[in-house]
């Protein structure tokens, strides 16, 4: 199968596992869920081949350009959500996450994002691409869960629920939040400066990272220290997820950037 | 004094003072930073002159900014300092009789009657900790034992590793703005230069552009030699991703481009209306050369620009070092006599036709140009990168005990029990990770009820 029918098949299996999610939740059939995250998975297989075939057509790391990194982005945060569904069994997180899943991909394929291969300009010929950009974009992932989780939390009626959302809400924030800091941070500044010679520019994709950094540190602070939870929590999440957001995507279109390879 | 300490030490100041960086680095990504006065005015006008005097067109080096910084690194040493007395004597810290009293107020908790005197109980509890890797410690209390088992204690230590990773990375911060050195050196092939602060020089040997098939650029390749005391001590190829070192300087490549001083050109002249008549001349700017033709004896270029644009005063200037509109200002003589001069452009050559002499009925056409290129390299020494990397090193590891090292810990008061027999009760804790450690917190319970 070529990358593009691979990826279309992907995008048809996370289409029908939210539809199937969607179906559980509404008609109430708690055994669909299941179906839902079974065709999710059959999507994620076909999603991995597609960016198996690419990686190897292109010769270099699947995150270049928009399209690659949105596919990327989106196939991330099929694993992430996968990894906390098995754990949890929340009926609500599985059709909303997937929901994202769908509107990345759809993104991705609209014409918004142009698909060619472009050899890889010198600047992003190194090995720090794999890992700044992977590391960077799985932790992200787990922000996006993060967010679902709390706009669960915003809009669950009873107080027993309120409590798993939070509690997923903060174990996704403690796997989102090491590896942001290790990939967009760490090895950023390091790649940075083998590159460029600097480790640090004050460029607006570095600072929306810090932004966004600053956020989740305060989603930390107020937790730990000041025993906040719940409501005023999920409201540092969802503004940190849509930090990461404007930082991945307005920077690359509004802001004048060093980062913009897209 | 107390109270400013406290004040330091308080982690609202470090959640205001989180707000007001984030909010700021909010408006120095809205404001361009570091451009000119003139650009700053033609964009926000009026506004521009108290941008300025808020420092918010240089935000990041704006004194307030460091300010903000200042205060959150004391904020953080204070804080970090303040809990760590404290901290290290829950990890390391020895057992008193004070702990039995403080089993009862344990979240988790378990009574056992276990066989044997309390001594014996007590070694039994002690051993089943140990062979869970906990840290086992003992104090003899009226007629029984307490114990304070503990594991994985560094955790308690998480996020001060990542407090004080933060410190040295700012400390690294201003090492590198006071002490760091960075300087622009574009070359020609051939060409020596001093680098800057550096006490030796370096010199491009060659430089050479790499095309992929389909077109642009693979990469661009300078091999560079360095020169101590005028001796080469090291060749290298620099390319974009792989600097060349030397004694605490690194060279990065940094861009091309192209010396416009004197390319070489080639212009080809003919009379107007007749193709056929058509000769090329190569020469080079400021070169003046024997032509033979109607009316003129000599030719000329005077002034050659990569990006014709005309500027104030419809003065001649390049808008860039990229040849997107060569232009290239002609001149003949007859004689000593000068009759001609006009700007002829490679990408407009009708236009330049239009300039050609009326009287000779000549046309002029900026055929080609040839200009050696440049290799510009970067040279920087940053003695704060180190401090950098060590800073990146305390809160990745900070960061990785804090959420996936949780401390636990276990205390046990082992006592006579009513009538015959011992009875043990025991507290536990666990940062995080509490489930997991209900489920461990059992299996001890179990097992030693279960032993002889
Ligand atoms: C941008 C700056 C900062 C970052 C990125 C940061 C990061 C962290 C992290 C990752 C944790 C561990 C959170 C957890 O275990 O869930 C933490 C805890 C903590 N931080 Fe910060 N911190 C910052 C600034 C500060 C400042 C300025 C203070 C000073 C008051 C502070 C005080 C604390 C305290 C008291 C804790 C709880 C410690 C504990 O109970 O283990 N932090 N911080």
């Amino acid at each position: 199968m070529t990358e593009s029918a691979l990826f279309t098949t992907a995008f048809a299996f996370y289409v029908l596992s939210t539809v199937v999610y969607f179906g559980a939740l509404f008609a109430r059939r708690v055994t669909w869920g299941g179906k839902g995250l079974l065709l999710a998975c059959a999507g994620f297989v076909f999603h991995t081949a597609a960016l198996v075939v690419r990686t190897a057509a292109s010769g270099h790391a699947p995150f270049t350009n928009m399209y690659e990194s949105v596919s990327f982005f989106a196939w991330a945060t099929v694993l992430a959500f996968a990894a906390v569904d098995r754990k949890f069994r929340l009926p609500h997180i599985g059709p909303y996450a997937m929901l994202i899943v769908v509107a990345l991909v759809a993104l991705a394929s609209s014409p918004l994002m142009p698909k060619e291969m472009a050899p890889l300009v010198p600047a992003l010929q190194s090995y720090w691409l794999w890992l700044h950009v992977s590391v960077t974009l799985i932790g992200e992932a787990f922000f996006a869960l993060a967010f679902v989780a709390s706009i669960l939390y915003l809009a669950a009626d009873t107080e027993e629920k309120k409590e798993k959302y939070d509690s997923v809400s903060y174990r996704a924030v403690a796997v989102g939040f090491p590896l942001f800091t290790l990939g967009g941070l760490v090895f950023g500044m390091i790649w940075a400066f083998r590159a460029w010679g600097r480790y640090w520019s004050w460029d607006p994709k570095e600072v929306w990272s810090l932004i966004t950094w600053f956020i989740f540190a305060l989603y930390l602070h107020t937790r730990i220290v000041m025993s906040w939870k719940g409501k005023r929590s999920a409201v540092i999440a969802i503004i940190g997820f849509l930090a990461a957001l404007f930082t991945y995507f307005g920077v690359n279109y509004l802001l004048s950037s060093l980062h913009s390879y897209r | 004094m107390r109270s400013v300490w406290k004040s330091f030490a308080s982690v609202r100041l470090a959640i205001f003072l989180i707000i007001l960086l984030a909010l700021a680095s909010v408006v120095g990504t809205l404001i361009p930073q570091g451009r000119s006065a003139e650009e700053y005015a033609a964009r926000y006008g009026d506004l521009a002159g108290l941008f300025a005097k808020l420092q918010l067109t240089r935000l990041y080096r704006s004194s307030w900014f460091l300010m903000l910084l200042f205060l959150l690194a004391v904020n953080l040493t204070v804080c970090t300092v303040s809990r760590l007395g404290p901290r290290l004597r829950r990890a390391f810290g020895s057992v008193s009789a004070r702990d039995a009293s403080s089993v009862a107020a344990m979240r988790v908790k378990g009574k056992l009657r276990l066989a044997g005197p309390p001594g014996s109980a007590a070694a039994a509890v002690s051993r089943e900790l140990a062979a869970r890797r906990y840290a086992v410690r003992t104090a003899d209390i009226e007629d029984g034992t307490v114990l304070l088992a503990r594991k994985r204690r560094l955790g308690w230590f998480g996020s001060d590793a990542v407090h004080i990773g933060l410190l040295v990375i700012l400390a690294g911060g201003i090492v590198s703005g006071l002490a760091g050195r960075r300087s622009h050196l574009p070359l020609l092939e051939g060409q020596t230069v001093d680098v800057p602060h550096a006490g030796f020089r370096i010199r491009l040997d060659r430089f050479e552009t790499e095309y992929y098939p389909q077109g642009g650029v693979k990469a661009w390749k300078s091999t560079v030699s360095v020169l101590e005391n005028g001796v080469p001590v090291r060749t290298e190829v620099v390319v974009v991703n792989r600097p060349l070192v030397h004694r605490g300087f690194h060279f990065y490549q940094s861009s091309y481009g192209w010396d416009w001083q004197s390319p070489s050109l080639e212009i080809v002249v003919g009379k107007r209306g007749d193709p056929s008549s058509a000769r090329s001349v190569s020469l080079r700017t400021g070169e003046r050369v024997a032509f033979d033709g109607p009316g003129i004896t000599h030719l000329g270029v005077r002034r050659f620009v990569p990006d014709f644009v005309l500027g104030e005063g419809n003065r001649v200037q390049s808008r860039s070092g990229e040849p997107r509109n060569p232009a290239a200002l002609v001149e003949a003589w007859q004689g000593d006599e000068h009759v001609f001069a006009g700007w002829i452009f490679a990408k407009f050559p009708d236009f330049g036709e239009g300039h050609g002499d009326s009287r000779s009925a000549l046309t002029f056409v900026l055929k080609d140009f040839q200009a050696s290129q440049t290799s510009v390299l970067e040279a920087a020494k940053d003695p704060g990168a180190g401090l950098i990397w060590l800073g990146c090193l305390f809160i990745s590891a900070g960061l990785f005990l804090a959420f996936y090292w949780a401390p636990r810990e276990i205390r046990a008061v082992v006592e006579p029990g009513p009538g015959s027999g011992t009875e043990a009760v025991f507290g536990g804790f666990a940062a995080k990770g509490r489930d997991a450690f209900r489920t461990e917190f059992e299996d001890i319970c179990t097992s030693l009820r279960r032993a002889p």
